[in-house]
């Protein structure tokens, strides 16, 4: 036999061993690899996966997810919107979508995704959550502002460092906050949404409304008081202890003259 | 759900026969370590994306619905804090008539607790902190 014959079937033989993965085994192990926690590896195959066979939706939702793990909302927007291209009932496709919506503050923007994805696959408990969630949400008025009694911040007993002292209603309207317009129009976004969201986890979870929250930071630690009607915010040392932060809160919050 | 262990894929510094504990594994430790604290009725370890990694919660909790909800509430925390140059996300508690949720938030995902009413919010949280900071240390690339 010749040397090049034997190559040739030498090289025959080692292809035949090595066999190239299929797009969906590689997206099978890409997803054992994500509930894992092996996003690294998970990326690698799903980079793969899509090189063979680029119009498979599913390699692109799990591509999605990634971008969404490693906070890269647009790429994951955009192969969100790669899987609706290819199955435009997909509903975990839909969900993604409403979710990022949701976190770039469209609320309008988000209920069409909930609802066609809830339309199309009635037995989805987190899109139902989310869709009950935002049902009662009106868009903030940006801008707009309404009194709670009257405010004199001047009678405040305002603990040392405190900052970002910050009231508004529930449905966004701000009442008052400190700082410059854009960030009175950032705080009074934040503490609405968090109250929201975290009212909708108390209340999933059988706990009842929002009372109180404490927000830590790596910088400072941010302390909450509402009654349902009103949220008050006010931003202390990172330091300061539960009970404490909350004792100075509660302070404000009779001072303000706020009915619970 | 189903979480199975998987390989050890690296040996920690200084001991080379030791292997290290995957990262399924210290997901699983870090939930239970807090659901064994006094007061704790549960909780659930959530990625950013909505997918539930490990849980440890009572059979009535709606966890899908749960874990979709403190993937959205880590997920404004975390994005609170960025716009209010308020240093990164790390604790929350939320307290309500009936108990306290509690959220720790990692690169890897959110760590949520559901706790009574009369619960050491000071030691759920300072516990919570340990438990970022380990899951902070399973992370190995960088996170944006």
């Amino acid at each position: 036999m010749g040397l090049a014959t034997f190559l040739e079937r030498t090289w025959s033989g080692i292809a035949g061993l090595v066999k190239p993965r299929s797009a969906s085994s590689l997206f099978r192990l890409a997803d054992q690899y994500r509930h894992e926690g092996r996003y690294e590896d998970a990326a690698e195959l799903i980079t793969e996966g899509l090189r063979v066979s680029p119009n498979i939706a599913v390699g692109h939702l799990l591509d999605a997810y990634l971008h969404v793990v490693f906070r890269e909302m647009p790429a994951a927007k955009a192969s969100f919107r790669r899987v609706l291209a290819l199955d435009p009932y997909h509903p975990r496709a839909l969900f993604g979508l409403a979710r990022i919506a949701l976190e770039e503050g469209d609320i309008e923007g988000c209920r069409p995704f909930l609802d066609r994805a809830i339309q199309y696959f009635p037995d989805f408990p987190e899109a139902k959550a989310l869709q009950e969630m935002v049902v009662t949400w009106t868009a903030p008025v940006v801008g707009a502002s309404a009194a709670v009694g009257a405010i004199s911040t001047e009678r405040l007993r305002l603990p040392p460092g405190a900052h970002d002292l910050v009231l508004t209603h529930a449905d966004g309207t701000l009442v008052f906050a400190q700082g410059s317009e854009e960030r009175q129009k950032h705080l009074g976004l934040h503490m609405t949404q968090v109250y929201r969201i975290a009212s909708a986890t108390l209340a999933r979870a059988g706990l009842g409304a929002m009372r109180r929250g404490v927000i830590e930071g790596s910088g400072e630690t941010t302390f909450l008081r509402s009654d349902g009607g009103v949220i008050l915010g006010v931003a202390l040392a990172r330091e300061v202890e539960v009970g404490a932060g909350l004792v100075q809160v509660g302070r404000l919050w009779t001072d303000l003259n706020i009915k619970a | 759900m189903a979480d199975p262990q998987i390989p050890a894929d690296s040996k920690p510094p200084g001991d080379p026969t030791a292997p290290r504990p995957s990262r399924a594994q210290a997901f699983r430790e870090t939930l239970s370590e807090l659901t064994r604290l006094d007061g704790v009725r549960g909780g659930l370890i959530v990625t950013p994306d909505g997918l539930v990694i490990t849980s440890e919660l009572p059979p009535r909790f709606p966890v899908e619905a749960l874990a979709a909800l403190a993937a959205t509430l880590g997920r404004e925390l975390e994005l609170g804090a960025s716009r209010l140059e308020r240093g990164a996300f790390r604790t929350a508690l939320f307290s309500a008539d009936d108990g306290t949720v509690f959220v720790g938030g990692s690169p890897v995902g959110y760590v949520t607790v559901v706790a009574d009413r009369n619960v050491n919010n000071e030691g759920v949280r300072t516990a919570l902190g340990r438990a970022v900071d380990r899951l902070r240390g399973t992370w190995r690339v960088s996170p944006v």
